[in-house]
């Protein structure tokens, strides 16, 4: 049995760019079916017992594309899902080309002064999203301004934000996992982007505004931030 | 007219892709189908919104055949189930397979490289206006699509109804 997880590798990848080599996932850019596509390989991390981390792979794979159907059948941009391989792991994915990180256009924003306006939109439009995406009870569990892409519209069309990297998400409705959600993104947020605490309050804002549902997940947001603060007193 | 498609997935497989359209003898196909006498898929085209969505269903049927995981008989039968958003194999086949009040036709062959299969036999079986493939938008039925894969307005407002279609026909196994 314990060989038989043992993943084979897909050997169309070795034709493909690798474009990021993440600690449990590559992804590599190519073409399906004559479309550029994004190609999500995970694979296996040799530490853990290979049936564990056969099931764990799985459930990252299925949650992953679950979680892109359900947001995208509620008007949340995904990327569309072309095909799943569950015996290599790999999904095939729309490739959003040309489009750019979240973190990288607050970087180059930042860098360049450009017009923080357009910065505050953009929390808002975030605050938006994630406010959709927690009403339909998706908890992403890796909120980080790279999991975000922008991708320019036609013509002058403000640029769309595309929502990533579903691996660690879940189905809740409990506030205090949406809660830790935006926690996990405040911290990767103020930790990448120096100086940002107004634009993410912008955010936090324009969640509340677009979520019924969102004052008793901001409620578990501060006591989870105050957790988090008498945790890291304790050292 | 027909078009011939190689899968990046299983270089040595091509996908030949045929319609017809003002077809007189529907029945006589689906008949000659069900007795295996078609080595192809005979697909109701006004369920099909593109190209690519058969495209989609043929690498999927390969890939499950080559990992053994087929759901149903032949390779012919797995496309047109795997063109259906639900698992019910029954409901695949009444929608997506050719129906004897049909007036026009999707073929569907998927072959392995040598074998270099000649479309002309199968042509020959068909009584009908054979007309490129890329024109399936003027057979295909949007409202019937998506009523029957649920494709919502707030869905339509991020993507194509293809977008739609191709989401639920590569999750479906996990759903
Ligand atoms: N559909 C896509 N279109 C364009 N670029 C993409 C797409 N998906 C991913 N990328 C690019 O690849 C990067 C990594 O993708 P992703 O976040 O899905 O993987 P990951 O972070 O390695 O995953 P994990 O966190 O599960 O290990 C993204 O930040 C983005 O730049
Ligand atoms: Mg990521």
């Amino acid at each position: 049995m314990a060989l038989e997880v043992e993943n084979a590798k897909l050997p169309y990848l070795s034709k493909c760019r690798l474009i990021k080599q993440g600690a449990e996932a590559r992804v590599y850019r190519g073409t399906f079916l004559g479309k550029p596509t994004i190609i999500k390989e995970r694979f296996s991390k040799r530490y853990r017992h290979p049936v564990l981390d056969e099931k764990l792979t799985h459930r990252r794979t299925t949650q992953e594309v679950r979680s892109i159907l359900r947001c995208r059948k509620a008007g949340i941009s995904t990327p569309v899902v072309y095909f799943v391989d569950y015996t290599s792991h790999c999904i095939f994915l729309e490739d959003l080309e040309g489009s750019i990180t979240v973190r990288d256009h607050i970087a180059s924003s930042q860098e360049s002064g450009r017009d923080p306006v357009c910065l505050n939109t953009l929390a808002e439009q975030i605050g938006k999203i994630l406010a959709k995406m927690h009403d339909e009870d998706v908890v992403h569990g890796d909120l980080t301004t790279s999991n975000m892409l922008l991708r320019q519209g036609s013509g002058d069309a403000k640029p769309e934000l595309v929502l990533i990297d579903f691996g660690l998400s879940f189905y809740s409705a409990l506030p205090e996992d949406k809660g830790v959600d935006l926690y996990v993104l405040e911290k990767a947020f103020l930790s990448t982007h120096p100086n940002t605490e107004e634009l993410f309050q912008r955010l936090l804002k324009s969640y509340t505004q677009s979520s019924k549902k969102a004052a008793a997940v901001i409620k578990k947001l501060d006591e989870v931030r105050l957790r988090g603060r008498k945790r890291s007193m304790v050292g | 007219m027909q078009l011939n498609s190689t899968l990046e997935l299983y270089p040595d497989y091509t996908v030949t892709q045929l319609l017809f359209k003002d077809v007189k003898n529907a029945a006589e196909l689906r008949k000659n189908a069900m007795e295996g006498l078609v080595q192809g898929a005979l697909i109701t085209p006004s369920m099909i919104v593109d190209p690519f969505q058969i495209l989609v269903a043929s690498n999927k049927a390969v890939h499950l055949q080559k990992t053994g995981k087929m759901k149903t008989r032949s390779l012919f039968s797995e496309i047109i189930f795997n063109l259906s958003p639900t698992n019910n194999i029954s409901e695949a086949f009444k929608r997506f397979g050719i129906s004897d009040s049909d007036s026009a036709v999707y073929v569907v062959l998927v072959y392995p490289k040598e074998d270099a299969v000649d479309a002309s036999d199968i042509v020959s079986k068909i009584n009908g206006q054979q007309i490129p493939v890329d024109t399936i938008s003027s057979l295909s039925d949007a409202a019937k699509i998506k009523k029957f894969y649920k494709v919502s307005p707030q869905e339509e407002g991020v993507g194509s109804l293809l977008d739609a279609v191709i989401c639920r026909m590569a999750i479906k196994d996990v759903m």
